[in-house]
């Protein structure tokens, strides 16, 4: 072991502890706020346990506004967005590898320049253009963009994996006569597995608590996803924060466990895909 | 089996030009070594032959079809990378099947082609294995087999054996050259490594700065160099040179030449011309012994005379060369 690893080897357990501790804190208050009898005041210390431990908030919340529905709703946008996403971010930053040279340059610049403008500066522009559709009050302008890869930057993750590939495997499969649709999916894509799920993983979250977007595109409360069922628990009993903590619970605990499954493929050490011929 | 022909082979890169006109031609069922020091452009003839670089001047031809315009797969040429360049996500069996399966051959003949290779390769063993759990040797002999399971016209080899250690190195070149007699193709092999192109080819064509320097056999390349570059770059250690003036106390040769003379040749020998010994380098059963006349002789190893003692040198004059002293050329002694 280097000196430098020591040094760190030391402290690395307590940070990692502190931090830790420092994001699964709020995740545990509002665990057991939920857990709290509807209608009580907020304690006035921090409570680890509630007393008496009570899930009526949870029928509460299911009673008040049709969370069921909505968490259906979000389920199915996340369903039709994440792998659309994936496909066409994937796609694109593997057509960027192969472009190479000064188009590549200019397409990554432009990626750049894409990813600096505020979503909510094309709010305006994009509301106008679904509306001319005739798209507005469904959910096709949530999923959308996933026709675009979702964000510029899940399709620049991806060309900076597919670049850190060994060109030879390319040529390889070149030689061997393959498309370049051939060559995406037989060897790039197995070879860039872990940066699929955390792509995927990152659409899901931005799908899973898109607010903005369904708000303003979104009438018919039967097609409201998760976010905007919270808001109206919240519009409709505002004080009441053990019912709106079990929403805001039953929101959280999707993604909790997508990031559970995901996180054993891009922390196991797959030395299949790690391995890359030299 | 079909021969490769390269005529007036140009390629630029930028501002940098590293195939000159290249001619050259791998006959058919010949093994060509592509021999030459790092970005000397050997690479680069070979990415041209397989169709991985376009030219931009020049013919390519494999058997009789003329290439140079064809995409890399409709070349028929299979070709082996010095990183292997093995598809980490697949077994052994699922690598060597991967041209085969891609062209959707059948099954019953894909598991046929596969254990013929496999065979032949000696893999047999770990057909079922990643390759990360092979060595390098093991990883090698996959690309073969890949290579050799499509029949192609020709098989292209650059640098394959340079990431081996020394030992196994040995024992591939000598697999290499057993598969080439076995199999009988057309074979070009790139290495800068003169050990390796002195004992493999059947030919060897040196290249320098993007040109062809000479093509020959090895005993002709080694024992008649065209030029001092072809003198220098084969033989270790390499060929001693000496001025008019240092050579002058061993011969006279021609004004405006320079001599060469191979390490080997350079007698120690008590009737020679007096010499210091400056450093003795030993290398198992051979010594290279530095003299202060800028003479370095190969010796036998247990006949080394002592370092900073005196000797006497020599050479026969019809084992010396003579090159121009401008162009480099090779000169004929009159």
């Amino acid at each position: 072991m280097r000196a430098g690893e020591r040094r760190w080897g030391g402290w690395r357990q307590p940070v990692a502890i502190a931090v830790a501790v420092a994001f699964l804190l709020p995740l545990w208050f509002m665990l057991s706020g939920s857990l709290r009898e509807p209608g009580e005041a907020p304690p006035r210390a921090p409570e680890l346990i509630p007393r008496p431990l009570s899930t009526t908030s949870y029928d509460r919340a299911f009673d008040l506004v049709d969370l069921a529905r909505h968490t259906v709703n979000s389920l199915i946008v996340a369903a039709l967005t994440v792998p659309l996403a994936v496909l066409v971010a994937s796609m694109a930053g593997f057509a960027l590898l192969l472009l190479a040279g000064r188009a590549c340059a200019i397409l990554v610049g432009l990626s750049f320049a894409a990813l600096m403008i505020p979503v909510t500066a094309l709010l305006v522009p994009r509301f106008a253009m679904f509306r001319w559709l005739g798209l507005t009050d469904t959910w096709a302008p949530l999923v959308a963009p996933a026709l675009l890869g979702l964000s510029p930057f899940y399709v620049l993750l991806f060309y900076w994996s597919f670049r850190r590939l060994p060109p030879e495997l390319l040529e390889a499969a070149r030689l061997e006569g393959m498309s370049p649709f051939s060559m995406w999916r037989r060897v790039g894509m197995p070879l860039v597995r872990p940066v699929t799920i955390a792509v995927a993983l990152l659409a899901f979250i931005a799908s899973w608590g898109n607010f903005l977007e369904p708000l303003i595109y979104l009438f018919d409360p039967d097609l409201y996803t998760l976010p905007l069922g919270l808001r109206s628990l919240e519009t409709l009993d505002r004080t009441n924060y053990p019912v709106l903590l079990a929403g805001a619970v039953v929101a959280t605990a999707p993604v909790v466990l997508a990031f559970a499954i995901a996180q054993r493929y891009f922390l196991h050490e797959d030395r299949g895909a790690g391995w890359l011929g030299r | 089996m079909s021969r490769i022909a390269l005529d007036a082979v140009r390629k630029r890169f930028g501002e940098t030009t590293a195939l000159d006109g290249v001619d050259l031609e791998a006959r058919e069922g010949e093994l060509l070594v592509v021999v030459g020091p790092s970005g000397c452009g050997k690479s680069t003839l070979l990415r041209c032959v397989a169709g991985l670089e376009a030219v931009d001047e020049g013919t390519i031809r494999i058997g009789e079809r003329d290439v140079t315009r064809l995409r890399p797969a409709a070349r028929n040429v299979s070709m082996v990378f010095q990183s292997y360049a093995l598809f980490p996500h697949l077994t052994v069996r699922e690598n060597i099947a991967f041209g085969l399966v891609v062209r959707e051959e059948p099954k019953q003949v894909v598991r046929e082609r596969v254990a013929e290779a496999s065979e032949l390769v000696g893999v047999v063993d770990f057909l079922e294995r990643r390759p990360y759990e092979l060595s390098g040797g093991e990883r090698q002999r996959v690309a073969l087999a890949r290579a050799l399971v499509r029949r192609p016209d020709a098989f292209l080899l650059d640098e394959p054996l340079s990431n081996l250690d020394a030992g196994t190195r040995v024992e591939m070149r000598t697999e290499l050259r057993r598969l080439h007699r076995e199999i009988g193709a057309t074979m070009v092999h790139v290495t800068h490594d003169q050990v390796e192109a002195l004992t493999l080819g059947d030919r060897i064509a040196v290249l320098d700065a993007g040109r062809v320097r000479q093509v020959g056999t090895p005993d002709e390349v080694y024992g008649r160099p065209r030029d001092r570059f072809v003198a220098g770059f084969l033989g270790t250690p390499a060929m001693n040179f000496l001025t008019p003036d240092a050579a002058r106390r061993f011969y006279e040769i021609p004004e405006g030449t320079v001599l060469g003379i191979r390490p080997e040749h350079v007698r120690i020998d008590p009737g020679g011309v007096p010499a210091r010994v400056d450093l003795v380098e030993v290398a198992g059963s051979d010594a290279y012994v530095h003299l202060d006349r800028g003479l370095v002789a190969r010796v036998p190893a247990d006949s080394r005379p002592a370092e900073g003692g005196g000797v006497g040198a020599g050479f026969d004059r019809k084992a010396a060369h003579l090159f121009d002293e401008a162009t480099g050329e090779r000169r004929e002694w009159t």
